[in-house]
């Protein structure tokens, strides 16, 4: 009696896991701990194949759990008394169906995204970079090209933390790394892209809505990664104009305080 | 190194005695000043205190400096620049760049500051006075005699100034330094010299034969000085003195009784070779 | 608080049993430490200078004195204490003071070991756990001195100041921009900064003014009103509260045409009144002047030397007692050398060729920096030699140099640094 016990014991805590699992997928979104709001033109396109894929692994988790399961559950050996397993080479059989399923998914899956992975990482926008952004331990410098939209040049905006990007618009990203890995991470945007040292690689995304949202780093990238923190600022393009013309102001001060001097 | 590993313990405060010293810094009435301070006057009259600083045994010879810039100025037809820390002279012995300041005076005679500036010159990327004192408001005459450009750096006070060549600028000491300060040329690191600053402007500065003299120190009464040379081992560079009479302590300080209108020799002070670092 | 169990691990291995008791013992004398480590940690307590104390001889009565009057006069670092007379708010000080917690109404506290003490120690003396990583070194506060501000050599800098380095960051450092901690962060952290600074000034002078004792003061400090607030208190508060009148004022940049103002800056640079070249290098890469120390690591680098050369002392005409407390002195000093000092490093001139301006890229901070130099660092003050429009000239040069060869700004071939050499 004791040992049936057992069993039942460690089929139902198996049983726990997929529906725990569920549970939690079930219930995070209404708690607000779910994706963070959208707020680009691509992430839709993002978010509907993590939905996909999601949903697939789901089945498949939700099936093996089960099975894993109903064998503990049917094969108990209080249940069953004594009965000796018997010895089976393997089914090759089923070995190619479970090797040719998950195959021809995989395959599937690389196809069905391929058009969302050029979107994000190949079809760069011809443009002339909107900021330079370079990572370094712990801080995002930025650098505006200014009015001639070349970046190296006098006219250059020199910032730090402070994001700002017009809104609809494509905005192409400049990306550096002054020390070590460090990731360019935009959750609202759906962005994330390592900075590598050595390396310029372009980043771009149009934003659909204005708004202020995090820029974090997504690599541990030393002691003070965790504050490696910026802002991004989604704004008119009339705000945005008028934001840069500010800061290049303030900027080439010659006197303390210029806008006390003009109010 | 940082870890704490085999770092010192530190002491640790007395916390009850901290507690109560902080009530008693808190109220503003629990002045506790019992007139200590400025000793009374007991004399009348000023004197003069001279002296002659002797180096006792065989000076080692001067290290050369490194001269890696401006070489076509500083080290001109083959021209080396030594370290002029320890100078003796040769016939007599005298120990020279020793300074000797009043710590200790209950009454100061007043005299004029002196309006025209002190020079301190620089030339072939040497300061010419490695060692100099001023009277706190005396205007001093930075100078540069060289054809290149230096920067005259005094530690401790507001002055580090571009000294354009052959010109000069003024500059006032506003404070006193305590002990003698250092000033440097960052442009060219070997060049070193020493200053000193007093309210009081009783400062003497030991000339090649090593003598000095302090004139116009109130007499009649215990005068305290304080010595001071570059090399000393003593504590801030205080040079000590096997002086008893003097009460000459390690702290290279000494007391001295003038007599009015009279100068007093104290003689010759024999500093061994072992208080200037061997 | 490892130590009992590793005794007692020592104490069995000896034996004869089983090298798997050692092994298992091992394991426990690693875990220990872990689970201790969960229990209570120590209240943080400020390191005495202990650089200063060893040059000065302090005695440990001596060094206890000191603690015991800066616990007084400023607390400690969990429960700081000010004294009207520093002009300190202590509101913002506690936002900034202690161990991380969110107080009553789930304000974070204890901003600055949150954000600033491991690089900066909780003492302020640029020694905290990851300064020896960095290049420069972190700032030490303690001797009062700061590089980036808008007032004179050798005024203190304004709190303003502070502030913009805060939010800034200091580009080419390893300082970082705060900016999005937000005006009350940061400038509760200014405050601390502030605060730290004077304790670590008045530090100081405790420490020096011993040497000032007579012999009747039997090596004790007065404990008066009149001594630890007059003479050693004031006169580093007072400096902090006349910081925020004393700005640089500056007249405006003069009239000129920009290239014409950026040839009359390039020969200033290049010239022997200015003599920028001397250290920026004739490239302006930097390279001018490679084996200057700035001031904090000149107090180490000097007094290694000194400790040197009392190591080669002759002994032999002390007496015993003497001998043995100069060798008490050189075995403590060599240790807070290792323990409580940075290898000095030498400082670089800045490359002005890479658009990085530590203390602010505006034409005012350069400004500020050539008017005034820079405090702690050699670079020297430019004003009362050169008039205000030559430092505008020299400014706009400066300036012009990142981008010299872009054939925009009076760009000039002559100017590669092969041709020039």
């Amino acid at each position: 009696m004791r040992n049936r016990l057992a069993g039942l014991f460690w089929s139902l805590l198996f049983l726990a896991v997929p529906v725990l699992g569920v549970a939690v997928f079930a219930v995070a979104p209404s708690i607000d701990v779910w994706l963070p709001k959208d707020v680009s033109a691509h992430g839709k396109e993002i978010d509907s194949l993590f939905y996909f894929i999601l949903a697939l692994t789901g089945v498949v988790f939700i099936v093996t759990e089960m099975l894993l399961f109903w064998f503990i559950w049917k094969y108990d050996v209080a249940a069953r008394g004594e009965e000796k397993a018997t010895y089976i080479h393997g089914s090759h059989t089923l070995e190619v169906i479970w090797t040719i399923i998950p195959a021809v998914v995989m395959l599937f899956l690389a196809i069905y995204q391929m058009n969302a992975w050029a979107d994000v990482k190949m079809r760069r926008p011809v443009m002339k970079p909107t900021v330079e952004v370079v990572a370094r331990q712990f801080e995002w410098r930025l650098r505006y090209p200014g009015p001639d939209e070349e970046l190296g040049t006098p006219d250059d905006l020199f910032l730090v933390n402070d994001l700002h990007v017009p809104v609809d618009e494509d905005v192409l990203v400049q990306l550096k790394s002054m020390d070590v890995l460090h990731s360019f991470f935009l959750p609202n945007l759906r962005i994330k892209q390592d900075a590598v040292p050595g390396m310029k690689i372009p980043v771009w995304f149009k934003a659909t809505e204005t708004g202020q949202y995090d820029l974090v780093c997504a690599e541990l990238c030393g002691w003070g990664h965790y504050k490696m923190k910026g802002r991004i600022t989604i704004e008119s393009r009339e705000d945005f104009d008028a934001w840069l013309e500010q800061k290049y102001r303030e900027q080439e001060a010659t006197q303390p305080n210029p806008q006390e001097d003009m109010l | 190194m940082g870890c704490g590993q085999g770092r010192l313990v530190a002491p640790t405060p007395d916390r009850e005695a901290a507690e109560t010293l902080r009530v008693a810094l808190s109220s503003e009435d629990a002045s506790s000043d019992d007139g200590a301070g400025a000793a009374a006057s007991t004399g009348t009259g000023w004197g003069t205190l001279t002296g002659r600083f002797v180096f006792v045994g065989t000076p080692p010879a001067a290290k050369q400096l490194i001269v890696d810039k401006d070489t076509a100025v500083c080290t001109a037809e083959g021209r080396k620049l030594f370290d002029q820390s320890l100078q003796v002279d040769e016939s007599t012995g005298g120990l020279a760049n020793v300074v000797v300041f009043a710590r200790k005076v209950s009454r100061v005679k007043e005299r004029e500051i002196a309006e025209e500036p002190l020079v301190f010159d620089q030339k072939v990327c040497e300061f010419l006075t490695p060692v100099f004192a001023a009277r706190v408001g005396q205007p001093i005459d930075v100078r540069n005699s060289d054809p290149i450009g230096h920067n005259t750096n005094v530690s401790g006070t507001s002055f580090n100034q571009l000294i354009p060549a052959g010109e000069g600028t003024l500059f006032t000491p506003s404070r006193e330094t305590g002990m003698p300060t250092m000033v440097t040329c960052n442009i060219h690191p070997w060049m070193k010299a020493y200053a000193v600053f007093r309210e009081d402007g009783y400062v003497a500065v030991s000339s090649a034969d090593g003598s000095f003299t302090l004139p116009d120190l109130p007499a009649g009464e215990e005068v305290e000085l304080q010595v001071w040379h570059e090399r000393s081992t003593g504590p801030n560079g205080a040079l000590g003195a096997d002086m008893p009479a003097y009460d000459w302590s390690s702290k290279g300080r000494f007391t001295v009784t003038l007599e009015a209108d009279q100068t007093t020799n104290i003689g010759d002070i024999e500093i061994p070779a072992s208080a200037l670092g061997g | 608080m490892n130590l009992p169990s590793a005794t007692a691990c020592k104490n069995n291995q000896p034996t004869t049993t089983a090298p798997r008791l050692s092994l298992a013992c091992l394991g426990v004398c690693c875990l220990l430490p872990i689970l201790a480590g969960c229990g209570q940690t120590p209240a943080a307590t400020f390191r005495p200078n202990m650089v200063e104390s060893a040059k000065q001889r302090l005695q440990p009565e001596q060094e206890q004195q000191v603690a015991t009057i800066l616990e007084a006069m400023f607390g400690t670092p969990d429960n700081p204490v000010v004294l009207p007379e520093t002009g300190l708010d202590i509101a913002k000080l506690r936002l900034a003071a202690g161990p991380v917690h969110s107080d009553i109404v789930g304000r974070k506290n204890g901003l600055f070991r949150e954000h600033c003490s491991h690089c900066h120690g909780v003492t302020g003396d640029g020694m905290g756990p990851t300064a020896a990583f960095l290049n420069p070194y972190p700032r030490d506060y303690r001797p009062g001195w700061f590089k980036f501000k808008s007032t004179e050599r050798a005024d203190k800098p304004t709190h303003a100041d502070l502030v913009t380095i805060l939010n800034n960051g200091i580009y080419g450092t390893s300082m970082p921009s705060f900016e999005l901690l937000g005006e009350t962060k940061v400038d509760a952290l200014v405050e601390y900064v502030k605060y730290l600074s004077m304790r670590g000034e008045a530090e100081l002078s405790l420490m020096r003014y011993y040497f000032e004792l007579d012999d009747e003061d039997e090596g004790k400090l007065p404990e008066t009103r009149d001594f630890l607030i007059e003479e050693i208190l004031l006169p580093v508060a007072e400096r902090w509260q006349e910081a925020e009148d004393a700005v640089i004022e500056v007249p405006e940049m003069p009239e000129v045409d920009l290239t014409e103002s950026i040839a009359m800056g390039k020969e200033l640079f290049y010239g022997n009144k200015a003599n920028c070249v001397k250290c920026h290098g004739v490239t302006a890469l930097g390279d001018g002047q490679a084996n200057d120390y700035d001031d904090w690591n000149k107090v180490v680098k000097q007094w290694s030397a000194e400790l040197q050369s009392a190591h080669e002392t002759s002994t032999s005409d002390m007496t015993s007692e003497e001998r043995s407390e100069h060798r008490a002195w050189l075995a403590k000093s060599d240790r807070v050398l290792a323990g409580d000092a940075l290898d000095p490093r030498t400082i670089q001139p800045r490359n002005l060729r890479q658009a990085i301006y530590r203390g602010g890229r505006r034409p005012l901070d350069l400004y500020y920096r050539i008017h005034a130099g820079i405090n702690g660092a050699p670079m020297p003050a430019a004003a009362g030699t050169l008039s205000p429009d030559e430092i505008w000239h020299i400014v706009n040069y400066i300036r012009s140099l990142p981008y010299e060869f872009d054939g925009e700004l009076g760009a000039d071939r002559s100017m590669v640094a092969r041709d020039r050499l």
